[in-house]
């Protein structure tokens, strides 16, 4: 009995020792194999974003921060400055999971060592292009349906942007009752369909969305009360 | 290709007595030619062997090892040997300067003294002593007194620990160690190495005395302080046992000083037990290279394998077991010796 | 005469093998260890109290990084406990699915348990060959959450996204190979001579000081009791499966490992049945974007993490933030044992005590 379980030993690292060594990945000169859904950096697209603060609000370490501006012309809140500051993030995938436009992404990018702590924050100005863009298609075709469309779209969002931020007081114009209120924000903020619905119909037609509002905030007391019951 | 170093130096010694030196002066210088190409033999030995040990550890363990600097990252122990050359030389303020300063230079000195008995092929010997493994053991366990230093000096409870069971470890491991020798010196009937290797022009001591061979390999690595007999330095335990206060140059002495005598005591096994520098077709010092250096795989093998075992049992293995065995053999050779006399075979 | 005295020797915080910031002070003779002291709190990261200014949702990351060797284990059980809280229903695949990521991650860190316990005896070979496999259940983690240490999957109500195509064949081809690694080890560690020598009989806690001291997991089962939340208190839809709970008989060093060793085959075997059951469905139920559970609101609750007993304890004060969140971590605990474990034996019994307790100190300090 003795010495057989050296030798067994023995035995295994000499089979190892001739073995192929491919589970070495000579790194830098052979990148690693990633997954798809790999989380490496944060990126962020400038034009996508609609500035809606979710995944500020969603980030637990205060890693995001954006700057808006009131346009003049449309009163709607514009980005002027997307900073990620990721020596503090810690890769959970809050933010990206519920943003609504996928303007923050992970990228594959790795290798995020830097020479200085103020290199590592990534800041996005607003691109020049981004402005002349928009006031190019603003003078070009003011009076035609796409505008229109692209009017109603901006007022749509300016309206889901102010629900999400103050909900108590802007759905305050179609229930009143702070209960009911407070009732009606949780369902809307659980669900993007229905929110966007509401706003849709808050700028549309006020009447309908005082009944809608209702009708929502009765189903959802229903079903707390049979979750209580449960 | 046999002769070349034979040569060489006879070549030295008649162009020094063409010079018009007495021929006891000659051999003096020689002798310090010698010395110089012992020590170019060991740091060579060395750089290579910690590169070896790097690979095999790296392939036992599924990695490359070293692999960027040079062919098959050669050049690795030569950049780390000018990094810990340029180290600061960290003293600690309150060891006991001198005896720290020193013990790593006796280490060195003693490790290296080991090599002049070596049969480094057919009549290369720096001194060809008649009572030559008398005088490698016991200047082999003179390490032990260097790591007490080394330990003592440190002023460090750590490296105490180490100290401690190094000076323990070594003791014990001496005495299974030089018992196992000499039942190969009782067949080989002399105490001269390059009588022995005479002797096993015939037949290797191994096949004679393979139990003899298996305490003098596990003493071997136990007085190395190798392999799963590593306690002195014990990196999991003792973080590094009685070199944890060292740096830079003082450190690498240290190591430098162990793979010398991994060197020496794996040649002094290919001497004992397997024929020395004998063998068909190679030059002899090609013959002791390659032996020396299979057994040396051999240790580094068993290091990368083994857990460390724990001090006690390791005095008791010696005591109880090494010992004894050891013993056996020595009373058995002896008892086989008389016969095979007796019937005339030998 | 010879006087012989006795003296401290501190092991750690910064030492080769104390798995993180521990510090042991021990009182020695000679070699012999008198008595050992704990300290702890070099890893403190006061999760606990960074959990009182985040919301409910946001603290789940914040719980993988508990135990970092199986991320997945803390934050399911934080995820369940605010569920069972608010009273969330999680969809049948997600329950399926969690179960299959809590169970590799009870292998991983099993797996570095192995690993670090042979490298703490010297076999630094042994480690790895571990951390090999232990590989290809991170390379899993990564296909399905897009990180590898600190995953954060779980998500109150459900899981974050589902698993894709490529996780099933996976999966299964790392099962299939488990036996193979196993035997490996056995070949490698367990048969070793050496290591038997070093751990059996070694460090060797009784029943009665394991109750007594509260501790939990794969550590307690190795005293010979038979006690597993998976199956005293089952959560989740863990009542679902057939398994086996691995015991040991005398506690010692040596049956904490063997339990560990055993446990990674009953965990394969729960993972093959939620594979063969995994149902097709919705991963993730809708649930509030602010939680706010009522004002003295509270909640206990535990699962067993690849430590013990993981429990978490939340009281809610009517914000969408918790009031105080207790972390029961099993690591803690199950280190309380271990001067008695350590009194009287060498002071190489303490490193493989330390191993084999299998403490995370991520946990144990939060
Ligand atoms: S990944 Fe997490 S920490 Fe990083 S920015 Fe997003 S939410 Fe914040
Ligand atoms: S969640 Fe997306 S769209 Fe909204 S602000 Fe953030 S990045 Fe922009």
């Amino acid at each position: 009995m003795y010495g057989k379980g050296l030798l067994k030993g023995l035995w295994i690292t000499f089979k190892h020792s001739f073995e192929k060594k491919d589970l070495v990945v000579r790194y830098p000169e052979q990148m690693p194999h990633l997954q798809e859904r790999f989380r490496g950096s944060l990126a962020f697209d400038f034009e996508k974003c609609i500035a809606c603060g979710i995944c500020i609000r969603n980030c637990p370490n205060n890693v995001l921060s954006m700057e808006t501006a009131k346009d003049e012309d449309s009163k709607k809140k514009k980005l002027m400055q997307y900073t990620i500051d990721l020596q503090y993030c810690m890769f959970c995938n809050l933010c990206v999971e519920d943003c609504p436009t996928n303007s923050l992404y992970f990228t594959h990018d790795f290798e995020l060592s830097q020479f200085h702590r103020d290199d590592i924050k990534r800041v996005y100005h607003r691109p020049p292009e981004l402005d002349q863009q928009e006031a190019a298609q603003k003078t070009s075709d003011q009076d035609t349906q796409t505008a229109a469309d692209d009017k109603k779209e901006k007022q749509l969002r300016a309206m889901i942007n102010a629900i999400n931020k103050n909900p108590q007081k802007v759905l305050a114009r179609v229930l009143d009752g702070e209960e009911q209120v407070e009732v009606l924000a949780a369902v809307l903020m659980a669900d993007e369909k229905k929110l966007a619905r509401m706003a849709e119909m808050m700028i549309t037609d006020k009447e309908k969305a005082k009944k809608v509002a209702l009708a929502f905030v009765k189903k959802e007391l229903k079903e707390r009360e049979k979750g209580g019951d449960q | 290709m046999e002769h070349w170093f034979t040569d060489i130096a006879q070549a030295l010694v008649n162009w020094l007595m063409g010079l018009g030196l007495s021929a006891g002066w000659a051999d003096f210088v020689l002798l310090i030619v010698q010395w110089l190409c012992i020590v170019m033999i060991v740091t060579i030995n060395v750089i290579i062997l910690i590169w070896l040990e790097r690979k095999v550890s790296g392939f036992i363990q599924l990695r490359l090892g070293p692999n960027r600097l040079g062919p098959y990252g050669a050049f690795q122990t030569i950049a780390d040997a000018i990094k810990l050359l340029t180290k600061e030389d960290i003293i600690p303020s309150r060891t006991d300067k001198w005896i720290f300063m020193t013990a790593p230079l006796f280490f060195i000195v003693v490790s290296v003294m080991l090599y002049a008995v070596i049969p480094m092929g057919d009549g290369m010997q720096v001194v060809d002593f008649n009572v030559g493994l008398l005088y490698f053991i016991s200047i082999g366990s003179l390490s032990t007194i260097c790591l007490l230093m080394a330990g003592w000096g440190s002023n460090n409870k750590w490296s105490m620990l180490g100290a401690m069971r190094a000076v323990a470890q070594m003791i014990s491991y001496e005495i299974p160690l030089a018992i196992s020798l000499l039942g190969v010196v009782m067949i080989a009937g002399s105490l001269r190495l390059s009588d022995i290797v005479v002797a096993q022009g015939n037949i290797w001591f191994v096949l004679l005395q393979p139990i003899a061979f298996i305490t003098y390999f596990i003493a071997a690595t136990a007085e190395l302080n190798r392999g799963p007999f590593d306690m002195p330095e014990a990196e999991q335990e003792l973080t590094a046992g009685a070199y944890t206060e060292y740096t830079g140059m003082r450190w690498a002495l240290f190591f430098l000083a162990e793979y010398t005598n991994l060197v020496a005591v794996s040649a002094l096994c290919a001497t004992m037990f397997f024929g020395g520098w004998q063998g068909p077709g190679l030059p002899s010092w090609l013959w002791i290279i390659i032996k020396t250096y299979l057994i040396m795989l051999v240790f580094m093998w068993m290091k990368w394998t083994f857990p460390r075992i724990r001090m006690d049992h390791l005095m008791s293995f010696s005591w109880k077991i090494l010992l004894p065995v050891s013993l056996a053999n020595l009373v058995l050779t002896g008892f086989g010796l008389e016969f095979f006399k007796w019937m005339g075979w030998w | 005469m010879l006087q012989t005295d006795q003296y401290i020797i501190n092991i750690g915080p910064q030492h080769p093998s104390t798995h993180g910031g521990l510090h042991v002070e021990a009182l020695m003779d000679g070699e012999n260890v008198v008595d050992a002291i704990v300290h702890l709190g070099y890893v403190h990261r006061s999760i606990e109290k960074i959990a009182e200014s985040r919301t409910y949702p946001q603290f789940v990351p914040y719980a993988s990084r508990l135990d970092y060797l199986a991320s997945h284990l803390p934050t399911l059980g934080y995820c369940q406990a605010v569920e069972k809280m608010m009273g969330i229903e999680v969809p049948e695949r997600a329950e399926y699915l969690r179960v299959i990521m809590a169970e590799f991650s009870r292998i991983s860190s099993h797996l570095i348990f192995i690993g670090s316990m042979a490298i703490d005896l010297g076999a630094t070979t042994g480690l790895i060959y571990c951390l090999r496999d232990r590989e290809r259940i991170m390379d899993m983690f990564e296909m399905t959450s897009g990180q590898r240490m600190i995953a954060s999957y779980m998500r109150i109500g459900g899981i974050a996204e589902d698993v894709p195509e490529t996780f099933y064949a996976a999966a299964r081809s790392f099962l299939d190979d488990l036996p193979q690694m196993i035997d490996e080890y056995n070949g490698l560690i367990t048969g070793n001579e050496i290591l038997q020598c070093r751990i059996k009989g070694v460090g060797t806690l009784s029943a009665e000081d394991a109750i007594a001291y509260g501790v939990t997991g794969p550590n307690l089962r190795a005293c010979g009791i038979d006690y597993d939340i998976r199956k005293a208190e089952p959560y989740g839809i863990y009542d679902r499966f057939e398994f086996d709970v691995p015991l040991g008989t005398k506690g010692d060093s040596w049956n904490r490992y063997i339990v560990r060793l055993e446990e990674i085959k009953e965990s394969a075997r729960i993972i093959e049945q939620a594979l063969d059951a995994l149902p097709q469905g919705d991963i993730r139920t809708k649930v509030p974007r602010v939680l706010k559970p009522e004002s003295g609101w509270e909640i206990y609750h535990r699962i067993e993490s690849s430590k013990g007993e993981l429990g978490y304890y939340i009281v809610a004060d009517g914000g969408n933030k918790p009031y105080r969140l207790h972390v029961r971590a099993p690591s803690f605990i199950n280190l309380m044992v271990l001067p008695i474990i350590s009194r009287g034996g060498k002071l190489q019994d303490i490193i493989a005590n330390i191993a084999t307790l299998d403490p995370v100190l991520g946990e144990s300090d939060r």
